[in-house]
């Protein structure tokens, strides 16, 4: 088709093309591989090939935003379709007589090809008004509805670049290049249909109908679709579109180990005897898997929606994290700021009150469609924050020296921790004088909130009931030190570990019992990298079991009460303990509504991460009270008389629900109980009023 | 600018503390740095980086377990820390500040800082006695100090957040209250780095004063335990109060 | 040596604290007992000081004392005791107390007693109670010698026994106050805006239980009414009902008024650290659990507003 000078025109233009699109993927390679070593990716070849599958089927985006979703699957497929377009566009400019029109009669193809051609004109003309579809939705919700989600909040540091509208033009520019490109297909096959209508290629005969054919038209044509490629390729490359390639290699690459451990502050394995700080200052301090994190980013705000920090108003978006990283690589690698790559990321890509926002509830890492891990590299900022004698808020400095003095965060006396043990009406044994089936791990608050105290001692009676032999550390318990980890204090982490492993060391027991989720995700998770090699269970599951195995029996059937429950992050999200809270109060009887955020999409209480430790509380309505609502609205769909109930199992969300229905003014409507009293009642053990002591 | 602090390791209120005989059962509980010493740590390391100079800070060991105390104070700053072995759990505020005195003696201290006081300061704060036993000045409750030269610019709380502003040459010792800043944090990694590499330097007690005090008795005081529950109506319950308040004159 | 009992009085800004009167009566209760006088002396140039209900008061009228200055203060003090050698020697445990007792006992080699709640003579020696260990433990002490220094908590006696209008006598410093190392410059009051909770003798602190911003106004009403301030727990001024200039607690200030009313406070550890050491602490809350029972002197199990309401038309 096309003219001999047009060919050298095309191999000239596609060479230049294929220079930029190399030099732009070395030059993002080199990048990513300037990162730390990331925690080893076992078996490479299959993660890949299972995210190819992923990536095909769409999956991993319909955590979130269904429709959106489906069009962006149309999206996809529309321009996976296209890579084949474009090869046979190609073939047909460098090709003499090379169309598939027609049923590519014009090569007077073999008979059993021609149902395959005509699959392919119907495919590609069909994906083609596909394309034009759903990138007019996705211009339109970007330029014109002004989708909200794709904003960031005012108080949320933005690269300048970013805040001028740099993603917007690259959403411009792609979407204008689609449109141009897709358009241009359909009118270079529109022109050549000088026979009329194919039947298998209706937009273009449509066209055709309205345009007529024309030789100069498909020359035009032609260009204007290919032409545009030969510049977006390399485009592609410095712009947010690189998520169209790293998208599926990044997630192929993602994080393989327990959600619930977090990379090491150091990395373990060292490259050329390089020697390494503590946590991330700058850019390359990520581990080159982070790194490669803000070119697979898209900017498609999922975290941002699910983050907690950023619903209360925030300075936090996970979203803005990775899109500043990438801009400042850019400027650093394509740009002529190479000084960039030294620049504090305090400074370049999140805020300070940022970083001290998260809760570390993994929400942005599980919605991301792509495999991001923001939460792991906003710990890693605190790590070195905190190295660097960065002034943190007072209430976590208080708790962390109170945690390396006391083993408690609370600022009470190490020998303080089993007082509640003392008062019981029955002996609660220590672990570390006597032999037990059961090690329960109690944690801080369970040990010393007053508020809390009394659903510890529920425990130990049911327990002592149930007949389960079972033990506590006393004073030789400190602080688990999940919190502690993920505010950045890997130090003090490594000392409370090696205090409740001495602990462990003198007790005997077959297994791990703990009442807070937080404790449960790190004993399970990250203790075994200690050496601790133990089976840990959240007392939610211990409690099934005891009912299943008929120690405990249902005497009361509690109907009269109707209740949702809330997925405590640690240990729904984290470790998957969605089911035996749930068994639990059907076992129970009671009138059971889930709210709509649940599970995997629980909704933080906000006290993860150190968030419970803060000093300043920022205004704005908490997540905690927010959820009380939700949890309100559910129960307004099933009205009846009942009493409502809002069930937890994590001590830390009986403190912060409590608070939050007196804060949004419901009390009498809507009551917090730790998943233990209700056991308590349905079983049949009374508080005990006045205590032994 | 040569900085010497003077911390008391004390016992921990965090816990209960049991009593033996008529004193603390010294045997029975945890020691820590004294809350208000992290002040005049970080006070004295504040002066420390914007002038120039040496941050020594100085202990009585009373239980043989001051180490850490002292690796915490050079993680946050301090160039050299000195321990004297006393092994003496009931050592006075007297007797402390006697012992103190002297190692501070050979020091050439332009400045010492102490916390303004300590929950077991029965007999009195170390930091005034330091100042008598080596003739200085003492100033207590501050809230900031500068140094230009050769004098000080002391800020001084009063009640009601009165302050004043004193000029003192020096040499002098000063009570700190608070660090214009609050004291920073030491990374538990940097902390166990000191305890690795740092040496302390360790002075055996010379000296010898005493509280002068004969300890009768020690207790917790008379329980008040559970609060006296007011019954009836919230009008009986107001009526209650409002009389108890006028007993009490603060009605 | 002599059994009298010297009050060291404390003034700013030409007033007598709080402390001054109550010492004062506490010692002529001790002066009585050993066969003494309870001598006022008030360090300070310029200052009103026929106020006491003392048996004598001794003003050092000098110009260079208008203002505290512990250095000048404590030589002149020093001087004083070792002229007049009293029995004993009562500080407050405030500001000059707290730069000069121990001070004092150091240079003259005599006890000092700190934390004094109460001091008493029994078989003709002195006894004090100290609070030790932040309140948990009280020790009994006697001073060994023949003068003993006590630094009194504020706020242990009755004030009013120690008012009256004994005139004071006036003489000069008893030492040169030439050549002193320690200048006062200037005094900084606190910047006009909020009310300082820590410096209030009377607080009615609200918590989550009061409910809404709406209802701040009627603990302000009570708390006119009494003379108070208001002060809050943190989920109050987090909830931006409240400035956090009033915020009691860790995080917040520490406070220890004389009377600390708690409107719907459940007594969160964090708000506890701020004010535990109130000396009268009264909680109303509908909760018959709520830990803050267990710190309260005196409790009720009721709905805020209505006691409140109830109050108010009482005062």
């Amino acid at each position: 088709m096309l003219t001999t000078i047009e060919k050298i025109l095309f191999i000239l233009l596609a060479l230049v093309s294929a220079g930029f699109t190399v030099h732009g993927f070395k030059t993002i390679i080199d990048t990513i591989r300037m990162g730390r070593p990331a925690p080893e990716l076992k078996n490479i070849p299959a993660s890949l090939l299972k995210a190819g599958v992923t990536v095909l089927f769409q999956q991993t985006i319909f955590k979130a935003r269904k429709v959106l979703s489906a069009i962006h699957m149309g999206l996809f497929f529309g321009l996976i379709t296209y890579a084949f377009v474009n090869l046979v566009d190609a073939l047909e400019g460098l090709v003499p007589n090379f169309d598939l029109i027609y049923s590519g009669k014009h090569l007077s193809p073999p008979a059993w090809t021609v149902p395959l051609i005509n699959a392919y004109n119907l495919i590609s003309d069909v994906m083609s008004g596909f394309l034009l579809i759903a990138i007019t939705v996705f211009l339109v919700r970007r330029f014109i509805v002004k989708d909200k989600a794709l904003a960031y909040r005012e108080n949320v540091l933005l690269n300048p670049k970013v805040k001028a509208g740099g993603q917007a033009k690259d959403s411009l520019i792609v979407g204008v290049f689609v449109i141009m490109h897709v358009s241009a297909h359909l009118m270079s096959q529109a022109y050549r249909l000088t026979e009329g209508a194919d039947p298998f290629m209706p937009i273009a005969s449509f066209l055709n109908s309205i345009f007529g054919a024309s030789q100069t038209g498909v020359h035009v044509a032609w260009w204007i679709s290919i032409g545009w490629v030969m510049f977006i390729i390399p485009y592609l490359s410095r712009s947010k579109h690189t998520h169209f390639f790293m998208a599926p290699i990044n997630l192929g690459l993602a994080k393989q180990n327990p959600r619930g451990q977090l990379d090491p502050a150091i990395p373990l394995k060292v490259i050329d005897g390089r020697k390494y700080d503590p946590g991330a200052k700058v850019i390359t301090d990520l581990a080159w898997t982070r790194i490669m994190d803000a070119y697979a980013c898209v900017q498609c705000n999922r975290c941002q929606d699910v983050c907690p920090a950023n619903f209360y108003g925030r300075p936090l978006s996970p979203s803005a994290l990775e899109v500043n990283k990438r801009y400042l690589l850019k400027e650093a690698t394509f740009g002529s700021h190479p000084d960039l790559l030294l620049a504090p990321l305090t400074e370049t890509v999140i805020s300070p009150e940022a970083v001290w926002s998260c809760t570390t509830c993994y929400a942005c890492v599980r919605v991301c469609p792509v495999g991001n891990e923001p939460m792991a590299d906003i710990v890693d900022i605190r790590r070195r924050m905190l190295i660097d004698g960065f002034e943190i808020d007072s209430g976590v400095q208080n708790a962390l020296q109170s945690l390396a003095t006391n083993g408690n965060w609370m600022g009470k006396g190490k020998r303080l921790r089993g007082r509640w043990a003392k008062e019981m009406e029955f002996p609660v044994k220590n672990a570390t004088e006597e032999p037990v089936e059961v090690l329960w791990f109690v944690g801080d608050t369970a040990s010393f909130d007053e508020r809390v105290i009394p659903n510890t001692k529920m425990v130990a009676r049911i327990f002592h009931q149930a007949g389960l032999d079972f033990g506590i550390l006393y004073q030789n318990e400190s602080n688990a030190g999940n919190d502690v980890r993920r505010v950045g204090e890997e130090g003090l982490f490594e000392q409370l570990v090696e205090q409740n492993m001495a602990a462990f060391g003198k007790a005997q027991f077959k297994q791990i019992v703990t009442t807070d989720p937080h404790s449960f995700n790190t004993l399970k998770n990250e203790y075994p990298q200690f050496g601790g090699k133990f089976e840990v269970k959240h007392y939610t599951v211990t409690l099934l079991k005891l009912f299943e195995e008929g120690k405990l029996t249902v005497k009361n059937k509690l109907s009269h009460y109707k209740v949702t429950f809330h997925d405590p992050c640690y240990l729904g999200r984290y470790n998957g303990g969605f089911t035996a809270p749930r068994k639990l109060l059907e076992l129970l009887g009671v009138e059971f509504h889930e709210m709509p955020r649940n599970c995997e999409n629980s909704f933080c209480c906000g006290a993860g991460g150190g968030q419970i430790w803060m000093g300043k509380v920022a205004p704005g309505e908490r997540p905690a009270e927010n959820r009380i609502k939700e949890a309100l609205t559910t129960f307004e769909r099933h009205p009846n008389e009942k009493k409502q109930l809002f069930i937890v199992t994590c001590p830390k969300d009986m403190v912060m629900y409590s608070d939050a229905v007196k804060t949004t003014g419901n009390e009498g409507k809507i009551e917090v109980r730790d998943i233990i009293q209700l056991v308590a009642e349905a079983v049949g053990v009374e508080e005990v009023s006045q205590i032994v002591g | 600018m040569n900085i010497v602090v003077a911390i008391k390791h004390i016992p921990s209120i965090a816990d209960d503390l049991p009593v033996k005989g008529n004193n603390v059962d010294f045997d029975s509980v945890d020691f820590v740095l004294n809350e208000w010493d992290e002040h005049s740590i970080e006070q004295a390391v504040l002066i420390k980086e914007a002038v120039g100079g040496t941050v020594t800070v100085v202990g009585v060991d009373l239980i043989g377990e001051l180490d850490n105390a002292l690796h915490l104070a050079l993680a946050k700053g301090a160039d050299k820390v000195v321990k004297i072995t006393a092994d003496d759990p009931a050592a006075d505020s007297h007797q402390q500040a006697k012992w103190l005195a002297e190692a501070i003696k050979g020091m050439g201290a332009d400045m010492v800082f102490a916390g303004v006081q300590a929950s077991n300061d029965i007999d009195g704060q170390i930091g005034p006695m330091i100042a008598a036993y080596l003739d200085m000045p003492y100033i207590g409750g501050t809230s900031a100090i500068e140094v230009s030269g050769n004098t000080a610019t002391v800020s001084k709380e009063f009640p009601g957040g009165v302050g004043m502003k004193y000029s003192v040459t020096l040499p002098f010792v000063a009570g700190v209250q608070s660090a214009p800043k609050p004291p920073r944090y030491a990374p538990v990694s940097k902390v166990r780095q000191m305890a690795q590499t740092a040496t302390i330097e360790k002075v055996a007690p010379t000296g010898e004063a005493s509280a002068g005090l004969a300890f009768k008795k020690m207790a917790p005081p008379v329980a008040t335990g559970h609060a006296e529950m007011i019954e009836g109506s919230p009008k009986e319950v107001a009526a209650k109060i409002v009389e108890l308040l006028k007993s009490k004159g603060l009605a | 040596m002599s059994n009298d009992v010297f009050v060291i009085t404390e003034h700013l800004d030409g007033k007598f604290s709080d402390v001054s009167f109550e010492m004062v009566g506490k010692a002529k209760e001790l002066a009585k007992a050993l066969g003494g006088q309870a001598v006022a002396v008030v360090v300070g140039g310029g200052v009103e000081a026929n106020v006491f209900a003392s048996d004598s008061t001794i003003q050092v009228d000098d110009a260079a004392l208008s203002q505290f200055n512990p250095e000048a203060y404590g030589k002149v003090i020093e001087a004083l005791v070792k002229e007049k050698a009293p029995r004993v020697v009562l500080f407050g445990w405030t500001v000059t107390g707290m730069d000069v007792a121990a001070w004092l006992s150091a240079r003259l080699g005599v006890p000092c007693a700190a934390y004094a709640k109460d001091v008493r003579v029994e078989g003709g020696g002195v006894v004090v109670s100290c609070q030790a260990y932040g309140g948990k433990l009280t020790a009994e002490v006697a001073p060994e010698g023949e003068t003993a220094i006590v630094a009194c908590l504020a706020g242990s006696f009755p004030a009013e026994a120690g008012q009256g209008a004994t005139a004071a006598e006036k003489i000069a410093s008893p030492v040169d106050l030439s050549g002193l190392k320690m200048k006062f410059i200037e005094m900084v009051k606190p910047a006009g805006g909020d009310v300082d909770i820590t410096a209030q003798t009377k607080l009615v602190s609200v918590g989550r239980g009061i409910g809404g911003k709406e209802n701040i106004e009627l603990a302000e009403e009570l708390a006119a009414k009494l003379g108070a301030a208001v002060s809050a727990s943190r989920p109050v001024v987090d909830a931006g009902w409240l400035p956090r200039t009033r915020q009691v607690g860790k995080s917040g200030l520490k406070v220890k008024p004389k009377l600390y009313l708690m409107l719907g406070i459940s007594g969160a550890p964090e708000h506890l650290e701020g004010m535990k050491s109130a000396e009268l602490i009264i909680a109303i809350n509908t909760d018959k659990k709520a830990p803050i029972f267990n710190v309260a002197h005196y409790g009720a199990t009721a709905d805020l507003f209505e006691v409140a309401e109830a109050m108010l038309e009482l005062l």
